[in-house]
């Protein structure tokens, strides 16, 4: 069985596992909405007795919010649980992957699968649509395809940036005071444009933890903002490449990783 | 008192071990007032002077609102769904301490940790590098600090409602989830309640939640003063009266429940 | 089987440091200190055997399980299983073991657990007419057909063994490790799983490493233990032979007529008085049970009298504590 089939079939026992909890969806669901209603009504609030954001109308900033959604839906969708890889270390299950003939990266990723999350995917779908609307956009083919690679991207980010501080649980024991840490960059960058914060934070987010090109950058080209990037410009477009390098790094170090930990043990 | 420190003094021990782990949790509080401090600069230079507030006073708001909002995360809403789900409650309803109490101690000596560790060095930082302002006066310092115990014991008692009430619909995350969005809105900690419009406004200010946040937080920045000021603690103490008393009153039947059919 | 070498394993750990004070400089500045928890040990499993493995908790046996699995790599040292160098060729080791974890299921929680044996078929690529023959195998043995389908949190916890016993030997393990696989089970389930694992072991040649406290579990199942301590091997041979070499106690019990004060008898030493029952220990190398009964029964009259065997567990404690002829490994 190769990597892609186990992958599938691991998604699928942890999906007929999650049938077993349907009453859980719908509260999920309902519960994810909720929040972000509330995230975008706070912002709206702002934004409207205040007329913009830093020269963002209220329906950029929604959509900036929703682009940041779509990539980070698609990521929890598959693996929310990554944040959880220092209780797998903990508790043993992390072990019981190194005794089976799989690849243990493989057998992590697919422990999970959030279908909840789906209501994630649907608010940013339902976000950028009304956005779409109500800013008069017309998109010709290319700015459909970077969309969609767009979102690819910031999926992908997002996915390997979580990986790669979860690892961090390898040598350290725990990983969550990274996340801690980590958090407040993310959510800062999802709820509001990066050009209203001081230059510290936009190189931190940019060249450190690269979440800005999860949705800021893409939103400059998409929403035909390039002239506040100036010399910069050429960064709206560097998702997909931040996100391939970020790939790669992640693959070297869950190697790295993997060495750590069977030669210290827990 | 005693139990209080012990709680304090175990909890600092405990991450003491893992020191990356301590440090990254004292700092991640000024990235987020940072954020904060930055958008309200941003909105105030485009409106100064809006809603009849300075920017000065608006970025203390929002900057100490951060600084203290680690505060209130000491909820006894995980703890009681977690020790009815795994049967623990049973160890806990065995002791000779009141369990409201007892949640009440362990929730507080949490707090006092905090302060020490995180609201304290997140002011200093506040008050150095974003441009957090000291109170006007020595009593509006004080009036703060009492709004500030109010709004945590609103809070806990909120908490310990719910929990509450998740024993018996064994479901914490929505119940949990709901609360938070809910609070986050209307508590005044990241929009102060001012700014919201016509029905909204009007809504917050009858719910509990703005004494959370926004009483104490306005009473610092100034912006809440002499009657209105009064006026708000008025409201907290009430609020305070009627949810001591619906908690109490609530764990008792729990309490019976649980007791009655084996947890 | 397996052949371990001057198997050893050093860890770091950071030093704990007394009080307020100390934690806030482990804060700054960590000290670490290199702490062996597998010392230097040497043994020999061959194939088809059915080896206990105890020791107190920390002594080793978890770590040194690890090794043999692959999971963890040796400070230095050598260890084959089966051929294989466990952690330079772990996938392919995998193959040929299996392991139960009392603690923990290896199985999937909320899904019947016949969903978690066919992915377990899948992954390691057991040939359909394998598979089926091993189903019914289990079916047989465990009874697995009673709750193959219940999701696995629904099990007890001697269904859930049960299970995981049918998962780790799905694939025809030649080694299995079995870690505290009893804990917490009830008598009857507990009979029904050693003689299980007896059959395994004698019927399929399963070579079988069993972790336990239960000393019970070692006298009933085991023909040979090992036993480790402080990271090193201090026994390793036979039940019969550990009886033989340490078990030179042998208690007296008598029951008298009437209450009677304590008292000592030559040679032998009063444990333990309840009630018209007196215990007495003595060496079975320095005195014969009859000596020291003509003795007793010369003082008073006795209504019943029964001489006991020292149990596997105070054996194994008196090793536990440090003999100081602590036995080096058995070569054979």
């Amino acid at each position: 069985m190769n990597g892609f089939q186990l992958y599938f079939r691991l998604i699928q026992i942890s999906l007929l596992g999650h049938m077993q909890y349907r009453a859980n969806f719908i509260a999920g669901v309902l519960g994810l909405v909720f929040w972000n209603v509330i995230n975008l009504g706070l912002i709206g609030v702002l934004v409207t007795q205040f007329a913009s954001l830093n020269n963002w109308t209220l329906w950029e900033l929604v959509f900036l919010y929703c682009l940041w959604i779509l990539g980070h839906s698609l990521y929890s969708l598959f693996f929310s649980h990554t944040r959880q890889l220092e209780d797998y270390l903990i508790e043993g299950t992390f072990d019981q992957f190194l005794l089976r003939p799989a690849s243990p990266l493989i057998q992590f990723l697919g422990r999970e699968f959030q279908y909840t999350k789906i209501a994630d995917l649907l608010i940013g779908v339902t976000g950028i649509t009304l956005a779409y609307a109500q800013l008069g956009l017309h998109w010709d083919v290319w700015k459909w395809g970077f969309f969609m690679i767009a979102v690819i991207s910031g999926a992908t980010i997002v996915w390997a940036m979580d990986l790669l501080i979860a690892c961090s649980a390898f040598w350290t024991g725990r990983s969550r005071g990274t996340f801690i840490i980590v958090s407040p960059f993310y959510g800062l960058v999802h709820q509001y444009p990066v050009d209203i914060f001081g230059n510290a934070f936009r190189i931190i987010v940019t060249s450190i933890i690269p979440v800005a090109f999860m949705n800021y950058y893409p939103s400059l080209f998409l929403l035909d903002k390039l002239d506040r990037a100036g010399s910069a410009w050429w960064l709206s477009y560097m998702s997909p490449i931040v996100a391939l390098m970020l790939m790669g790094i992640v693959f070297m170090v869950w190697q790295l990783a993997l060495k750590q930990y069977t030669s210290s043990g827990s | 008192m005693k139990t209080f420190w012990a709680f304090a003094r175990q909890n600092f021990h405990a991450t003491a071990v893992y020191r990356l782990d301590f440090w990254l949790r004292v700092a991640s509080t000024p990235i987020l007032m940072y954020g904060m401090r930055w958008l309200w600069v941003t909105l105030y230079t485009q409106r100064p002077g809006a809603f009849g507030v300075s920017m000065q006073q608006m970025v203390t708001y929002a900057v100490l609102s951060i600084a203290i909002e680690n505060l209130f995360y000491t909820g006894p809403l995980y703890y009681i769904a977690r020790q009815v789900k795994s049967g623990a409650i049973d160890s806990d309803l065995l002791r000779p301490l009141d369990f409201h109490f007892h949640m009440l101690a362990r929730s507080t000596g949490e707090m006092f940790f905090r302060i020490i560790v995180i609201a304290l060095p997140a002011m200093l930082v506040g008050y150095f590098l974003l441009d957090l302002q000291l109170p006007a006066t020595l009593q509006t310092g004080f009036m703060f600090v009492v709004a500030l115990l109010l709004g945590y014991l609103v809070n806990f008692h909120l908490d310990f409602i719910l929990g509450t009430i998740s024993t018996v619909t064994l479901d914490i995350h929505s119940i949990d989830w709901a609360f938070q969005a809910t609070s986050r809105f209307f508590s005044g900690r990241f929009v102060p309640l001012w700014l919201f419009p016509g029905a909204l406004g009007i809504l917050a200010n009858i719910l509990p939640f703005r004494s959370i946040f926004s009483t104490p937080l306005s009473i610092y920045a100034g912006v809440l003063k002499e009657d209105a000021m009064l006026q708000a603690l008025g409201f907290q103490l009430l609020w305070l009266m009627l949810l001591l008393m619906l908690s109490r009153w609530l764990w008792g039947r729990v309490q019976m429940r649980i007791v009655s059919q084996g947890g | 089987m397996i052949q371990a070498e001057h198997l050893t394993k050093e860890y770091k750990r950071v030093v704990r440091r007394e009080g307020f004070l100390g934690s806030v400089r482990t804060l700054f500045s960590a000290q670490y200190e290199t702490i062996p928890a597998v010392n230097d040990i040497s043994f020999r499993i061959d194939e088809g055997e059915l080896v206990g493995y105890i020791g107190p908790n920390g002594a080793g046996k978890s770590t040194s399980i690890k090794m043999l699995c692959g999971i963890l790599v040796p400070t230095s040292g050598r260890v084959e299983v089966n051929g294989l160098i466990p952690h330079k060729e772990r996938m392919k080791n995998t193959r040929q073991i299996g392991a139960v974890f009392g603690q923990k299921t290896q199985l999937w929680w909320d899904v019947p657990v016949i969903e978690s044996l066919r992915l377990f078929r899948d992954i390691y690529k057991v040939p359909e007419a394998q598979y089926k023959h091993n189903l019914n195998m289990f079916n047989d043995l465990l009874g697995l057909h009673e709750f193959q389908n219940t999701p696995v949190r629904q099990l007890s916890l001697g269904q859930r063994l049960r299970a995981d016993m049918a998962a780790a030997l799905l694939h025809n393990p030649r080694l299995l490790f079995l870690d505290e696989p009893m804990i917490g089970v009830d008598v009857v389930a507990k009979e029904k799983l050693r003689n299980f694992i007896h059959e395994i072991n004698r019927d399929q040649k399963v070579t079988i490493l069993l972790t336990t406290h239960d000393m019970v579990d070692i006298e009933k199942v085991c023909s040979r233990i090992m036993i480790i301590d402080h990271g090193r091997i201090v026994y390793d041979g036979s039940l019969a032979q550990i009886r033989n070499q340490y078990g030179k106690q042998r208690t007296l019990v008598v029951e008298f007529e009437d209450d009677v004060p304590d008292f000592s008898a030559p040679n032998a030493v009063l444990k333990k008085s309840e009630g018209h029952k007196k215990w007495f220990a003595f060496n079975r190398f320095e005195t014969s049970p009859s000596t020291l009964i003509a003795d007793i029964t010369s003082r008073y009259p006795i209504l019943d009298l029964a001489v006991e065997e020292p149990e596997i567990e105070e054996i194994v404690r008196t090793i536990y504590q440090g003999k100081p002829e602590a036995l080096a490994t058995e070569t054979k």
